[in-house]
């Protein structure tokens, strides 16, 4: 039979709704079900505070809220800054099924949707049912937020034998976590066993996902456009296959698949960003504009918002000699992204944008300024500043910090044949192509040599020594994949001499952020599964 | 360029739909509310509320079924096929309907072949099918309303039944098509195409839902069968 939760009475709900007799009458249904402590909030801004500083079990909230935040943009908030638990259900509230509510992106998901009107009958349903399957996930949900992908997994197998009801959805759980760890082959296993039973979309988009990692562009872009062809409103679907045309070199028709998406879910910034990117590949300065102003506005609101649509749209009206205004626009990321490392490129980009307009003297107080917020931050790796502010320091005749920069850039990615690429057209844009080609090779050997010393360590057996080395190479390449991995191979070769739970948490952390760099690194992969099966 | 900015009537079409559904969804829960406080014996007038709330569900379902079709047909309906445990939809659909159907003095019952039965769908659209089959069923009705599931030759059937005088000779003539207009009955056949449009959305293996329509069953009266791959 049917799980579901009937006793309301110890949990605490949140109401939110801009409509006050709305929301009057969803709190006097939670009444009706027997809950007694329900909060209410009639705007973004005070679900906002309730929401940050209280623990809620039920939260209704409905997804257009007037002015500010809507519903889903309060969720993604709330999931980001980790002020709802695993066990709280979210019911949206909304007039109609949208693209994004149904084939968004997971993580982002509320638990259940209900299409207005709202049926006092239908509510105590939905939320019983999403109560008693949340009690079911939590176990997985909280190991996955302790980024334990592989005890994650475990209760996932556990719960797919257990709880057979809710198979299907534990074997999409079960495919994504696979994927995310790239444990490519079993995933694909997963998936075309589910497939054999049954057409489902989200098994082939997986599938399609996966291909994509394992490099198959073209059997992935086949696979999504059949998907397109009979569900055309699947919005991942659209951006999957806009990675593979770009990956193919098809930047037209990459553009043509994102707009499609777009049209369907015009409200991410990321996608917005992503359009205007590849409007300026393709040379259509117009259309890139209005993407990077799209993506402004509608994330202004949202936690996904990204300083690259500024920084984009800054170039574009610096490129018109609009340099007061590009400057302006720049003046604005410190009030609205709060890393250090926006506020250098801020800096950075509107001293080139100076430069390219003639400004010398104020271009050289930009690079002051960079310089001296370089030195105050306590700064984490970030390519992208380091590349805009070598520019700069080479515009403004600070070669030796130019070098330094760049020379950090490729050590972090020295396999990033694209990123070297940039590297050298900066050192050429400098003039200083032959050099440039020697202190690239430079940076790559450091990288190699910092890297090497703990491998051969490791292989000497001074697994100690190795492993204090390997930390201090990470310590030099925090986003260097190879140093990374082979970081977490030397700690597990320590841990295999002798388990240490401190050693072990440790190199899954370093491998996981491998991970997150180059998602699906199959050496990493691989490492992990072993990590995973020392336990 | 983004194509969205250039507003049109079926835009405003859209949106005026959503406001209106959402003025019917607060006159619908008022007056359950309300009925939901009193009975047939200590309210004189209950009778004509129960005609109210039945009419506003009417509508609510008509606004629905109107603006699903519409962005089906602009390509912007996310389909979402997804597994579904009967027993819940069979819950699901009780509750929508008890409270109006009690007040109407109907029986709606519910017949489960496996208790565990699970199957894919959109829940969604097919919960509106059933719902509006439900709905017209207790037009006709003498005051019963059956509801049957079971898998049929690999295929979902989802019957409703009736003990009215069942449909019309001339929409029996096979599977049932968006042809059944009837102004007579009320009806603009828009149930009826909605129904079909939905049903074909849902293929597997090469099969895709349909419509049946019949007469007699268990009841005797009109039957609407739902099929789902």
């Amino acid at each position: 039979m049917a799980d579901t939760i009937q006793d309301f009475s110890s949990f605490r709900s949140l109401v939110i709704d801009d409509f006050g007799a709305m929301r009057t009458m969803l709190a006097d249904m939670l009444k009706s079900y027997g809950a007694r402590s329900i909060d209410m909030a009639a705007n973004g801004r005070e679900a906002v505070s309730q929401l940050s500083t209280r623990q809620y079990d039920i939260v209704l909230c409905d997804f257009n809220l007037g002015p500010g935040k809507n519903g889903q943009q309060l969720l993604e908030e709330a999931k980001f800054r980790n002020w709802i638990s695993p066990t709280c259900a979210w019911m949206m509230i909304t007039a109609e099924q949208t693209p994004d509510s149904v084939h968004g992106a997971v993580e982002y998901q509320p638990d259940g949707y209900l299409i207005k009107p709202v049926n006092a009958g239908l509510l105590h349903q939905r939320l019983g049912r999403v109560l008693a399957r949340k009690s079911v996930f939590a176990d997985i949900d909280v190991k996955l937020r302790r980024k334990d992908v592989r005890g994650a997994l475990a209760k996932c197998d556990e719960k797919i034998k257990q709880e057979k009801q809710y198979a299907s959805e534990l074997l999409r759980w079960k495919a994504q976590m696979l994927v995310s760890i790239g444990d490519f082959e079993p995933a694909r296993a997963l998936l075309e066993e589910v497939l054999k039973g049954r057409d489902l979309a989200w098994a082939r988009v997986a599938l399609a996902e996966v291909m994509q990692y394992e490099g198959d562009y073209h059997g992935s872009c086949q696979l999504l456009k059949q998907v397109i062809d009979e569900l055309p409103a699947h919005v991942r679907a659209y951006d999957l296959l806009a990675v593979a045309q770009e990956k193919l070199g098809q930047f037209e028709q990459a553009r043509k698949t994102l707009e499609s998406a777009a049209r369907l879910s015009p409200n991410s910034p990321v996608r917005q960003k992503n359009m205007g990117e590849l409007a300026l590949r393709c040379g259509d300065t117009e259309t890139a504009e209005a993407s990077f102003r799209k993506s402004m506005t509608v994330g202004q609101h949202s936690v996904l918002k990204t300083p690259d649509s500024y920084i984009g749209l800054a170039h574009i009206i610096g490129g018109r000699h609009q340099t007061e205004e590009a400057a302006r626009l720049l003046g604005t990321l410190p009030q609205v992204f709060e890393d250090a490392a926006v506020h250098i490129r801020a800096k950075a980009v509107e001293g080139l944008i100076y430069q390219q307009n003639g400004m010398a003297e104020q271009a050289e107080q930009s690079a002051v300024a960079v310089s001296e917020m370089m030195k105050k931050a306590a700064l984490h790796h970030d390519t992208k500043a380091s590349m805009e502010t070598a520019a700069l320091f080479f515009q403004t005749g600070r070669k030796e910090a130019a070098v330094a920069l760049l020379s950090d850039v490729v050590r972090n990615n020295p396999d990033d044949q694209a990123l070297l690429a940039r590297v050298s057209k900066t050192y050429s844009d400098a003039g200083l192509h032959e050099e440039g080609m020697k202190w690239v090779k430079a940076a790559r050997d450091e990288a190699t040599a910092l890297m090497n010393e703990g491998v051969l360590l490791a292989r000497d057996r001074k697994l100690p020594e190795a492993v204090a080395s390997m930390r201090r190479a990470v310590a030099a390449m925090p986003a260097n994949v190879r140093v990374l991995v082979n970081c977490g191979h030397v700690m597990m070769l320590s841990l295999e001499q002798r388990d240490d739970p401190q050693l072990r948490r440790e190199a899954v952390e370093v491998l996981m952020t491998a991970l997150s760099l180059a998602p699906g690194d199959k050496r990493c992969a691989k490492l992990l599964a072993q990590l995973g099966a020392l336990n | 360029m983004p194509i969205d900015d250039q507003p049109k009537v079926s835009a405003f079409f859209a949106s005026s739909v959503h406001d209106m559904k959402n003025s019917l969804g607060m006159l619908s829960g008022l007056l359950e509310k309300v009925l939901a406080r009193h009975s047939e014996s200590d309210f004189s007038d209950y009778h004509d509320l129960t005609a109210m709330l039945y009419e506003t569900r009417r509508l609510n379902s008509d606004l629905m079924h109107l603006l699903t079709l519409y962005k089906l047909d602009l390509q912007r309906y996310p389909f979402q096929s997804q597994s579904v445990q009967l027993a819940e939809f069979l819950d699901d659909l009780q509750a929508q309907n008890d409270r109006l159907l009690v007040a109407r003095g109907i029986e709606l019952s519910c017949r489960l072949a496996d208790a565990s039965l699970e199957w894919h769908f959109d829940e969604d659209l097919v919960l509106g099918v059933i719902n509006h089959a439900v709905n017209n069923a207790s037009n006709y009705t003498q005051g019963r309303i059956l509801v049957s599931v079971d898998v049929v030759d690999g295929m979902l059937e989802i019957r409703v039944e009736d003990d009215g005088g069942g449909y019309p000779p001339f929409m029996l003539t096979g599977e049932a098509g968006p042809s059944g207009v009837d102004f007579t009955r009320g009806s603009t056949g828009l149930g009826l195409f909605f129904a079909t449009t939905v049903l074909a959305l849902h293929k597997n293996k090469g099969r895709s839902g349909c419509l049946q329509l019949e007469n007699g069953g268990h009841l005797g009266g009109g039957v609407f069968i739902v099929k789902i791959p």
